[in-house]
């Protein structure tokens, strides 16, 4: 099978999964425990990496155009240029990129290893679909929870941007807070929102898909877990160019 | 004080109820004489290679088939073809009369209800307890948790393992993970069970005790089964015991000696996705075939 070919055979398979698990969702038996868990694992778990990410990426945001911006004499633009940056991209990417490093790895992984000592068989031969069971309340957690975690990656980016520029560069709080309040709109945090939605669901599809794909023993699982990082970090960064260029021209913004 | 027309109308009773009986079993019988397994020239193709080359066969109600051969030549890829678990290229796959060989996902799981099926290595749900493996099924079909309990202990009684009910998998040795599969695929009494070499890497009274499971089975429970193995201790034990209940209400295990022969278990000889065998264990030994005689004897 040529490149081409096996391309389009796994987005094929990709598609299936990803109607299958979200069809699935809306069908009896409801795995709401299942999907409890799954948002406390993604969720509540990553919510130490999110906030160091989010608070360190938005002081680094300050400390690097600080002083661009007083070469022009535009100081007071601070605050909202390190949140306009955060919400529209650096928020739902980075996010994204570091749930894909902790949580895909962890879905692929999981996935991979019951394929291959036949847990999966084991389960379908026990009637019990794990499409259902297994794919659609992980791809709903991260659907959920992602967007909340870029949130907080937002918010804490914010907190770290004035910070810094409080502690380091002396600026008034209310500077920063004011260029804040006055520079961000609705469409841009309606653009901040849709972008993890997509992101996640597409994260999660190949998670699950990489991990039940899973052949050829624990080193299978290996392969199969480092090829779902690597897709899902290149999807999320090709997804969000799409995207972005999509809310621009639905929302009328500069993206 | 009983009147002559109440007597007459208990006579009647039981004469429709004998009647009503006799007639049952006509239609068991009737039931019995369809295959509980069937395959019909099926053919598998993986890599390009004939994984199994037109294969056919019968597992009978109450019947054992102890599919035999070495490793790769197909035995397990045969009974995940039975759950559905993969799809043949060509050839009919029957369950209970009922041709599933095109059914969809979703119609193999109510087949697969009545299957049960105990893997190589257990393939024990890791991150569940030994109870919560078990329950599995119950709880997918939201059965009260009494209920569940209840037959989760008569299942673990079943297998011998009621003390490990609170344990993980991780726990448990290579052979209680095996009964614990068991008791898993036994639950809602299916009365076709699939066993992938449950006895592989077992020692010999662990493998003893997985075969007296699947005598059990076969004989008290009229469970039809295909047992796929490559040892031969489990082919002796299968072909020449049977279980009883004796006086006492317990279960023995005795030897089918000279004057009895069970025909309730039959074995299939595989090679290179081929049948090359298949009979009694009495023909089986006096087969001429190398292979089978290398196999039999090991050298």
């Amino acid at each position: 099978m040529n490149f081409i070919a096996r391309f389009l055979f796994e987005l094929q398979e990709m598609s299936l999964l990803a109607g299958r698990a979200i069809t699935g969702t809306f069908r009896k038996p409801r795995y709401v425990p299942e999907t409890i868990a799954q948002m406390d694992y993604i969720g509540v778990g990553s919510l130490t990496i999110i906030v160091l990410t989010g608070f360190f990426t938005g002081g680094v945001l300050t400390l690097q155009t600080y002083q661009t911006l007083e070469s022009y004499g535009a100081v007071d633009q601070l605050g909202y240029l390190v949140s306009i940056s955060l919400i529209r991209e650096l928020g739902p990417v980075l996010t994204a990129l570091m749930v894909t490093g902790r949580v895909v790895s962890a879905i692929s992984a999981e996935l991979g290893s019951m394929v291959v000592s036949e847990q999966i068989d084991a389960m379908r031969a026990l009637g019990t679909d794990p499409i259902r069971k297994l794919v659609a309340p992980r791809i709903l957690a991260l659907v959920i929870t992602l967007p909340l975690l870029t949130l907080i990656t937002d918010v804490m980016g914010i907190v770290g941007g004035w910070q810094v520029s409080t502690f380091l560069y002396g600026l008034p709080s209310s500077m920063f807070i004011n260029s804040v309040k006055d520079g961000i709109t609705t469409d841009d945090l309606i653009g901040g929102i849709i972008k993890p939605l997509f992101f996640a669901f597409l994260m999660g599809t190949i998670a699950c898909h990489k991990g039940l794909k899973t052949e050829g023993g624990t080193v299978g699982v290996g392969r199969s877990t480092t090829s779902a990082v690597v897709m899902a970090s290149i999807i999320v960064i090709i997804a969000d160019f799409i995207l972005a260029r999509a809310l621009q021209l639905i929302l009328g913004t500069q993206g | 004080m009983m009147t002559q027309a109440s007597i007459d109308q208990s006579v009647d009773n039981r004469v429709s109820d004998l009647a009503a009986e006799s007639t049952f079993r006509e239609i068991d019988d009737t039931h019995r004489a369809i295959p509980a397994i069937e395959f019909r020239n099926v053919t598998m193709i993986y890599d390009g290679r004939k994984v199994l080359n037109d294969l056919s066969f019968k597992v009978m109600k109450g019947e054992t088939k102890i599919i035999l051969g070495g490793s790769g030549c197909g035995k397990s890829t045969t009974i995940k073809l039975v759950l559905g678990l993969i799809k043949p290229d060509t050839g009919q796959i029957l369950v209970d009369g009922e041709d599933v060989t095109d059914y969809s996902e979703a119609q193999m799981m109510r087949v697969r209800k009545k299957i049960g099926m105990i893997f190589q290595e257990g393939a024990l749900f890791d991150s569940l307890s030994v109870y919560e493996n078990v329950a599995f099924k119950l709880h997918e079909q939201g059965v009260p948790e009494e209920e569940v309990e209840n037959e989760v202990r008569r299942m673990l009684r079943f297998v011998n393992l009621e003390d490990a009910i609170d344990k993980m998998p991780s726990e448990l040795s290579g052979g209680m993970r095996r009964r614990v599969g068991i008791a898993r695929a036994l639950v809602g009494d299916p009365k076709i069970v699939m066993f992938d070499e449950p006895t592989a890497g077992l020692d010999p009274p662990t493998a003893r005790t997985i075969c007296e499971l699947a005598m059990k089975l076969r004989d008290l429970e009229d469970v039809s089964s295909i047992f796929v193995t490559h040892e031969m201790n489990n082919l002796d034990y299968l072909t020449s015991e049977y279980a009883v209940v004796n006086e006492a209400g317990e279960v023995v295990f005795e030897k089918e000696g000279e004057k009895l022969c069970l025909i309730n278990s039959k074995v299939l000889m595989m090679r290179d996705g081929k049948i090359i065998f298949s009979g009694t264990d009495e023909t089986l030994r006096k087969a001429e075939d190398p292979y089978i005689h290398k196999f039999l004897r090991g050298h």
